[in-house]
């Protein structure tokens, strides 16, 4: 079956990305990997005249260190993250959950710019980066901003991207000092779903054992990707004994706005954010995750 | 459009569609019928090749985005007429049903054992897991990619 014909546009350059994007002639679209885009076609949810690739725009998939910051290319895959030795070492949160994105063969085509853009509520990628304070950078016909990703997400797969747009690179600072991390994912079918429910968390404890810092990025459970602060404050300044972290766990099933589809229900949900938050703390105070 | 790219071992310069996928060129355009249509939204995983030896989904990639790229088919397996040792094990264990899903599957494990060349079978399984065989027959299919694995 064919997809509904549309003209192909290959900029090589931001600046004429931009312009191709933003001429109003038609519908246009931004294309990355396609894995979402594609798909979307092919069902028929979107028609668009002519699709703007980016794949030839130089240096949109750097992996690079950058005054400290990891800073990604919004065309860097997840498959190369996952891989990236900077990553690994340095931002093993973010590997860990780049690495739960769908299969090898979307991970090797889908990139961390269009993951982002397309703001699913179900994205691995999302919480760990809203967990690390990342700040996403965009350009378009006004000029360059970043965005810090609290803000990114607007809506029900709804990015802060004003038309013509584009995001070009995620910023991610280093995890405070000494803090562990995780990224928990439950899938109600199989390994390669989407999260019913994903979790990341990172704690740094002080010498008492009390935690200094608590962040906490929850994946399918509101219409977009959220922080659980509540949940965070609840830790802050606490030993993580099992009150309190039955209590954090409480506090984010409470802040969970979650939707009802066909993995689950919004119920169901909200419960499995109760249990997977408890579990990634309770593995992360112990060390077993 | 103008295309070039390296198919199974063979430089390919073709011409195809702005709007065509990997899968409408290989199977329209160039006529390799290896690589199966299933699903056409990147979940089934019967489309899958290889490009720089990496999964791919035929059907979700445009065919724009192999340009200059290594892509790997079902047909590009077997070399100087001898199977690629997947092949062998798939046949002797029966781990083809109706056949559909396998070259995708194939695949997929010749990318697995080409960066993990000693997988776990939790492993194999994670990595097929979005590889959907309807005759329900994963378990030769483990076993045919261990066996390949451990022969090694």
């Amino acid at each position: 079956m064919r997809l509904h014909p549309f003209r192909l546009l290959e900029p090589e350059s931001l600046k004429d990305a931009i312009d191709a994007l933003g001429r109003l002639d038609g519908e246009a679209r931004l294309v990355a990997g396609g894995t979402a885009l594609v798909a979307m076609i092919r069902l028929g949810l979107v028609k668009p005249d002519r699709l703007v690739s980016l794949h030839r725009v130089p240096a949109l998939s750097r992996i690079a260190v950058e005054d400290g910051s990891l800073v990604l290319g919004a065309m860097a895959t997840h498959a190369d993250i996952e891989r990236a030795r900077v990553v690994r070492d340095g931002w093993p949160l973010l590997a860990d959950a780049v690495r739960r994105v769908a299969t090898p063969a979307i991970r090797t085509s889908g990139t961390i710019g269009g993951n982002l853009a397309y703001a699913e509520a179900a994205s691995d990628p999302a919480p760990a980066l809203l967990c690390l304070d990342a700040e996403v950078r965009v350009a378009g016909p006004g000029g360059q901003r970043a965005v810090p990703i609290a803000r990114f997400f607007r809506g029900f797969y709804e990015a802060a991207l004003e038309p013509g747009e584009i995001v070009t690179a995620v910023r991610v600072p280093p995890a405070p000092a000494g803090a562990r991390g995780g990224y928990v994912k439950y899938t109600s079918r199989s390994a390669e779903d989407k999260p019913l429910v994903g979790v990341a968390a990172l704690v740094a404890l002080d010498a008492s054992a009390r935690c200094v810092e608590a962040r906490i990025g929850l994946g399918g459970a509101a219409p977009t990707p959220m922080r659980a602060a509540q949940a965070e404050r609840a830790l802050r300044g606490e030993a993580l004994s099992d009150a309190a972290v039955r209590a954090a766990a409480e506090a984010a099933a409470r802040e969970a706005d979650p939707l009802s589809d066909l993995m689950g229900s919004a119920d169901y949900r909200r419960e499995m954010v109760r249990v997977w938050v408890r579990r990634l703390l309770v593995a992360l105070r112990d060390g077993t995750n | 459009m103008k295309l070039a790219f390296t198919l199974n071992g063979r430089p390919c310069a073709t011409e195809t569609p702005e709007h065509w996928t990997v899968l409408d060129l290989l199977r329209d355009g160039l006529g390799l019928m290896g690589t199966k249509y299933g699903c056409g939204e990147g979940v089934c995983g019967t489309c899958t090749v290889l490009a720089d030896g990496r999964p791919i989904r035929a059907c979700l990639v445009l065919a724009a985005h192999v340009r200059d790229r290594a892509l790997m088919t079902v047909e590009g397996l077997e070399t100087d007429g001898r199977l690629d040792p997947l092949q062998i094990a798939f046949a002797e264990r029966g781990a083809a049903q109706c056949g559909y899903c396998t070259p995708g599957i194939m695949l997929a494990a010749k990318a697995l054992l080409g960066e993990n060349p000693a997988p776990t079978e939790h492993q194999v399984r994670e990595t097929l897991s979005g590889n959907l065989c309807r005759c329900t027959g994963y378990t030769k299919i483990v076993e045919a990619v261990l066996a390949v694995a451990g022969s090694r």
